[in-house]
């Protein structure tokens, strides 16, 4: 059974030592505003390289951007 | 003209001193600003029509040149090759002039008259004030027309530059390090240590650099850049142009201050001419080298003489200072690394590239063989002005001692008066008495005392001086001065100008001294620029050396220099004949007294003016 | 980072941390003037001097402007830094008397009364204490450089040039609002607000937000809205080639760092001279290469992100200059760049698809990426001549045009209605909504035409995936639309909402809202006219003028589910190109969302599948909108949704009854 976790409610794989970083280059998400949260709790962005995401796990990654 | 080579510039000066030869003396007529505003262009005017009048044109050559420096006594005249020495010439001594010249003999009466001996010293060389000096970078004062391009190079101007284009950056760097030469400006900061950090910059942040000559001369007193540039503007330009090779820079600026019309007319003419013969502009000399050189004036304000506000100054902006670090040499003009030298630092440039490191490091004092820091190499040009025989300009080398400046060169204290004391370095420096007049003059000693030497300004002082006054002058002047950017300048010298007012009015109180003494820690700990910090110099180093006087003012409400006019009172003494002329030519009729009998004064009607002083014969009024 | 002692007390601080900054983190407070996060540090007033020793000397510095970078002992408050301070209080003392700012500091250090008596004193207690917080505010903060200090020593004071009233100034109220002692004020404010303090209050904070973060946000001081090509590259949402794709490999030329490094202006365009944001951008000395000023050195206002994404690589041309010299004739010509290009990306499709040829486009080759024939174009549409001509009536007209006059096929008909860019007429502007159902409803439901002014969601929708269902959908695109509008009804930029938002906006429920702005503008209409609303209130009052521009834009026949169409380029792959670039992602929804069995099925057969859902996705995005507003099936608002915003004027229900 492949372990997963959710980004934005789409089921992506999880891996070992899972940052949020390593989330961020999967998804390819480069946008600087972001909101993230990791099972309701907030991360703070000097957390992102350090925060290991366990399977299951649902995180949100909210995108603040205003559009032009 | 066409551009030329550096082959040709011997071919000019072989060309022009041909020329020169032709003549049988030339009549080298001052036209530095003093000697100018004594009228000394008239009587150029009037030399040329006689001789020309008198078909001699074609035998006696009459040139205009820059600053003797023997200022008091102009207008001044040496005639070449002889170099007989003329002072206080006028209109009408001109056809004796000639004639005497033509006879090969002198006009006695317009000769330098020997203040020990009496006797006439008829040769430039003979007399102390002149012989004692050494010239680098007044080198061509007295010989050459600055508007003519030709005679500098007859001179040897832009030999040092074609050595320059020839050498590497570093090499030249380098041999100004050697040299020992430190800023003329008064910050005494080793120029090839300064030019290395830029270049240095420069190369690491691929950027171009700028060269700035800094011609702000703001000291009260001081006019020894002035008669460089009004003298011989080509040593500065050469100067800039080997500056600007070494750190690699294409564009330089001279501030010029606006009060200084005549040395900036010469040295636009000068720059007009350096650029039509390819001495500026494009490939140099035929080189790969470009360098462009534009004067910028300065409009009236003291300040603008510190580098950071220069640059403020030169960008458009008010003439602020900044802090600093970063130092212009890092970052300056545009944020690029700017080299800063005064005129005068320029001015020695060539001559180091010509003659070599060594020969300038072995003048002066000291020892900077290892260290610029170590020494006061070269020679040092002072204005000596104020209670002096000999009012000038003068070039010496560092280390000579204030006694031998102000005795020996300067032909001691005018009227029988004693000396008093010795302002020096400007608004920035402090006043130092008698009792060390033994000091030598260079970078360090100086500000041991408590003063500094800064660009070379000395004014002396007799006893009819009061400190007190002098200090509330400097003090004054600085106020006008501040930028007004940081508290303790701007409110320091607002208040130190209050306390000493007062004191020189009677209304000192207990305290006072001790106020100003913490006002001026305050102002030199806490502002943001050179100004501010050594702007309380004048009243420290007075209340240092002459407290006494201070104390006078205030615990007595004397002025023993006999200056502050609510604190003196005049009287007549038993010298009094009764001879009349005080009472005819008191103002306010507060003299009376018969013929041949002793006069009064009442002290509620004098308004202590001065001239009851001035015209009696007999030493019989008192001032005290 | 570098370990540092103040006071005794080590710390570690990053390279470049000042003295006051790092003293500041270990509760260490100092006086200093100038001491604002928003305005560069001035070293003026020295108060904040310390000593510090940095291995070679103890020396006396100001802590505002000191950056650290090595290690050093600080000392705040040794005797001579005390004695220092004493005496700069003092002279202060004796000059401002009254100032409560300089009172309190000098009572700190045991100052009462001074022993110096100020020529120049100023007994009041707004004096102005020189201490540059204006000027600098004023140069800094709104870029406008006003006022600035005249004058040398005692005679030194903040003016406006020469001492006259500076029409330049526009009344932004920073200076006021940044000084220390009320010696700036506001005098005759025009449009007298209710309450002036509360409005400054938020005024400020949106400019010291723009001040301190919007470089690590949008950068819109530094580069305006073209920040947004890259990103929009990224996301695979950047109109390529008539909206075909979403991105190219050759995007990175249009970046903003490349027109950054040409803008030489940034001040305000015809917009509000005191705003902080100043997100205009503009290039001098540009020399043209082509038209009527070909040769001359101008200057461009521009390019916004529009202009980039939609000239550029809508166009299929990833040449700066080309973006910038089509941004200028734009403008010269009166000519919108959105309408313009988009217009021509369709010409360009229908060009290499054989529904255009040479012979009637006038001999110009109109494929993707022909920099010539395309200036040439914009020509033609200024002069009025040529194809320009067929081309300058707009999409809309263009497929009618084609229709009568081309001799296409019922095939080709069909393709250009699908890939014609435009809804009720108007151009799309530049965003992909290929994959957002959301926004495809933001363009399609827009009263004016396919504008994204009343909702942008395609980073809600699409990628953080925070309304999927319809009728979140739905409730987004109500707020969103009456909340954007509002900022047209109040005569406001809506720029400062959410191009910059505040630290601690993470922390709130719903972020994409900016509760803290919102918040903001409610108390902004409050105070400015002296009447109270609350948030829904303000939505309110938009409803109202939205739903009266329905009916409105439903008199002229544009108020209806039939005018609400969009052509399916903007919903799915048209081509099988398109599909086959992004097969991963559709063959995926194709399963998980119908479960459609896409084994042994043609691209052509899955796109069919594929359109028919998402176009029935469409129809029921407008179920739910028009329920979630109060409309009926068709659209059109009710005569009692009219009623209960309090809009059933007589005009209003007349055309409803026609309904």
């Amino acid at each position: 059974m492949k372990k997963q976790i959710l980004v934005n409610d789409n089921l992506i794989e999880w891996q070992e030592n899972l940052t949020i970083n390593k989330i961020l280059k999967i998804m390819n998400y480069s946008f600087k505003m972001l909101v993230i949260k990791v099972d309701g709790e907030l991360i703070k962005k000097d957390e992102y390289g350090t925060k290991i995401v366990s399977e299951n796990a649902d995180v949100k990654i909210i995108h603040l951007i205003s559009g032009g | 003209m066409n551009r030329i080579q550096s082959g040709d510039l011997n071919n000019i000066r072989e060309k022009r001193v041909h020329e020169i030869k032709k003549f049988k003396a030339a009549l080298m007529v001052c036209a530095g600003t003093g000697c100018v505003s004594a009228g000394s262009f008239k009587l150029k005017d009037l030399l040329e029509k006689e001789l020309k009048e008198r078909n001699l044109d074609n035998e006696y050559m009459v040139v205009p040149t820059g600053c003797n420096g023997f200022c008091a006594q102009g207008p001044i005249m040496v005639i070449q090759p002889d170099g007989i020495f003329y002072q206080k010439v006028k209109p009408e001594d001109i056809p004796e002039i000639i004639n005497k010249l033509i006879e090969g003999k002198y006009v006695d009466k317009l000769l330098y008259k020997d203040i020990e001996t009496g006797n006439y010293i008829p040769k430039m060389e003979n007399i102390k004030f002149f012989g004692k000096q050494q010239l680098i970078a007044l080198r061509n004062k007295g010989i050459i027309n600055p508007e003519n391009i030709e005679d500098a190079i007859a001179r040897g101007a832009y030999n040092s530059l074609a050595k320059a284009l020839e050498m590497n950056q570093q090499d030249i760097i380098d041999e100004v390090k050697r040299s020992g030469i430190r800023g003329r400006g008064g910050g005494g900061f080793p120029t090839g240590v300064k030019w290395e950090i830029a270049f240095k910059t420069s190369q690491e942040k691929d950027v171009i650099p700028y060269i700035i000559c800094n011609a702000d001369e703001g000291d009260p007193g001081a006019f020894m850049d002035r008669s460089i540039v009004e003298a011989d503007p080509h040593t500065v330009i050469e100067g800039m142009l080997i500056g600007a090779k070494a750190i690699g820079a294409s564009e330089g600026f001279v501030y010029i201050r606006k009060e200084y019309p005549l040395a900036l007319e010469r040295l636009e003419i000068a720059i007009s001419q350096a650029e039509e013969m390819g001495l500026l502009g494009k490939n140099i000399l035929g080189s790969d080298f470009d360098f462009d050189i534009k004067t910028h004036r300065g409009a009236g304000a003291f300040v603008c003489g510190e580098e950071t506000a220069l640059i403020s100054s030169i960008q458009g902006k008010a003439g602020e200072p900044r802090q600093k670090p970063p130092v212009p040499a890092i970052s300056g003009l545009r944020g690029k690394p700017t080299i800063i030298n005064n005129v005068e630092t320029w001015a020695n440039i060539p001559v180091i590239l010509d003659k070599g490191a060594g020969w300038f490091a072995d003048i002066g004092s000291g020892d900077v063989s290892d260290s610029p820091w170590n020494g006061s190499s070269g020679t040092k040009v002072f204005s000596l002005v104020g209670n002096i025989e000999h009012t000038g300009l003068v070039e010496i080398p560092m280390g000579i001692t204030l006694h031998e400046i102000i005795y020996d060169i300067g032909g001691g204290i005018p009227n029988g008066r004693k000396f008093k004391a010795v302002q020096t370095g400007g608004p920035s420096g402090g006043c130092l008495p008698a009792s060390h007049l033994d000091l030598s003059v260079d970078f360090d000693s100086l500000t041991k005392a408590g003063s500094m030497m800064g660009s070379g300004g000395m004014i002396v002082m007799d006893d009819k001086t009061c400190m007190v006054d002098v200090a509330k002058y400097f003090i004054s002047f600085l106020k006008d001065e501040s930028c007004g950017k940081c508290t303790p300048c701007r409110e320091g010298l607002i208040a130190l100008y209050q306390i000493l007012d007062r004191i020189t009015k009677g209304e000192g109180k207990n305290g006072d001294i001790e106020l100003m003494e913490e006002i001026s820690q305050t102002m030199s700990l806490a502002s943001l620029c050179a100004l501010g910090q050594t702007a309380a110099n004048p009243v420290l180093s007075t209340i240092k050396y002459f407290r006494d006087e201070y104390e006078a003012h205030i615990k007595d409400k004397k002025c023993p220099a006999g200056v502050c006019k609510e604190l003196i009172s005049y009287s007549v003494n038993d010298n009094c004949t009764g001879c009349t002329i005080c009472s005819k030519k008191c103002p306010v009729n507060a003299i009376s007294g018969k013929v041949k009998e002793k006069h009064i004064i009442d002290p509620e009607l004098c308004i202590k003016c001065n001239v009851c002083y001035e015209v009696c014969k007999f030493d019989a009024i008192e001032v005290r | 980072m570098i370990n540092i002692i103040i006071d005794g007390k080590k710390i570690e601080v990053e390279k470049g941390t000042t003295i006051l900054e790092a003293a500041k983190k270990l509760n260490i407070i100092i006086p200093a003037l100038c001491d604002r996060e928003v305005v560069k540090a001035y070293g003026a007033c020295r108060l904040c001097v310390v000593d510090v020793n940095d291995g070679n000397e103890i020396k006396m510095v100001t802590s505002c402007n000191y950056l650290i970078n090595k290690e050093i002992e600080v000392f705040m408050q040794s005797e001579r830094v005390r004695k220092t301070r004493k005496m700069l209080l003092e002279m202060m003392l004796s000059r401002w008397p009254n100032v409560p700012m300089i009172k309190q500091f000098a009572a700190e250090y045991g100052v009462i009364k001074p022993r110096m008596i100020h020529p120049l004193v100023d007994y009041s207690e707004n004096a102005c204490i020189l201490c540059g917080l204006c000027v600098n505010a004023c140069s800094e903060m709104v870029w406008e450089d006003i006022i600035g200090f005249a004058g040398r020593g005692e005679n030194r004071r903040v003016v406006m040039p020469f001492e006259k009233h500076y029409e330049a100034c526009i009344g932004c109220s920073t200076c006021a609002n940044i000084c220390p002692t009320g010696a700036i004020y506001m005098t005759d404010i025009p449009n007298k607000p209710a309450d002036e303090k509360r409005i400054d209050k938020f005024g400020m904070k949106i400019t010291e937000e723009m001040t301190l973060m919007d470089d690590e946000q949008c950068d819109m001081r530094g580069v305006g809205t073209a920040h947004l090509t890259q990103i929009m590259n990224d996301y695979d949402l950047l109109p390529t080639t008539n909206y075909r794709f979403g991105s190219h490999k050759e995007a990175g030329k249009l970046h903003s760092d490349v027109f950054k490094a040409k803008f030489t202006q940034g001040l305000p365009d015809g917009c509000w001279l005191g705003c902080t944001m100043s997100c205009a951008k503009s290039i001098d000395n540009y020399e043209l290469k082509s038209g009527p000023y070909k040769g001359q050195k101008v200057l461009v206002d521009g390019p916004e992100y529009e202009t980039v994404a939609g000239c550029g690589a809508n166009l299929g041309i990833f040449n700066p200059e080309f973006v910038i010299e089509a941004n200028f004739y734009c403008d010269t010509y009166g000519i919108d760049t959105i309408s313009f290009a988009t217009g021509l990306a369709f010409v360009m499709e229908c060009f290499e698809n054989g529904i255009l040829d040479k012979e009637k486009t006038g001999d110009l080759e109109l494929n993707f990426g022909n920099e010539e024939a395309a200036m040439e174009i914009l020509h033609q549409m200024g002069r009025g001549d040529g194809f320009g001509i067929i081309v300058g009536q707009g999409i809309r007209r263009m497929k009618k045009i084609f229709t009568e006059k081309n001799d296409l096929t019922d095939e080709q008909i069909q393709f250009m209605q699908d890939i014609g860019m435009e809804a009720k007429g108007l151009e799309y502007s530049e965003y992909v909504t290929k994959e957002s159902l959301a926004m495809q409803g933001g363009y399609g439901l827009a009263l004016k035409g396919a504008q994204h002014d009343e909702a942008w969601l395609i980073f809600m929708d699409m990628v953080n995936n925070q309304i999927p269902t319809f009728a979140d959908k739905a409730e987004a695109l109500h707020y969103f639309p009456m909340f954007r509008t509002w900022f047209g009804l109040m005569g406001l930029c809506k720029l400062p909402w959410n191009d910059v938002e505040p630290a601690d906006n993470a922390e709130n429920d719903e972020p994409a809202k900016i509760p803290g702005h919102v918040e903001g503008y409610v108390n902004f209409f409050s105070a400015m006219t002296g009447k109270e609303i609350d948030k829904h209130e303000l939505i309110r009052q938009s409803e109202r003028v939205y739903n009266f521009q329905r009916v409105f834009n439903f008199r002229l026949g544009y108020g209806n589910r039939e005018s609400d169409r969009i052509p399916y380029r903007s919903a799915g792959p048209v081509t099988n190109e398109e599909y086959e670039s992004r097969a991963e992602r559709y063959d995926k929804q194709l399963i998980e969302k119908w479960n459609y069995d896409i084994e042994g099925k043609t691209s052509k057969e899955k796109r069919d599948f594929l359109r028919k859902m998402r176009e029935e996705d469409y129809q029921k995005l407008c179920d739910a909108v028009y329920n979630r507003r109060g409309w009926d099936d068709n659209g059109v608002p009710t005569i009692e949704k009219m009623r209960e915003i309090g809009m059933d004027l007589p005009e209003v229900v007349e055309v409803l009854k026609r309904a």
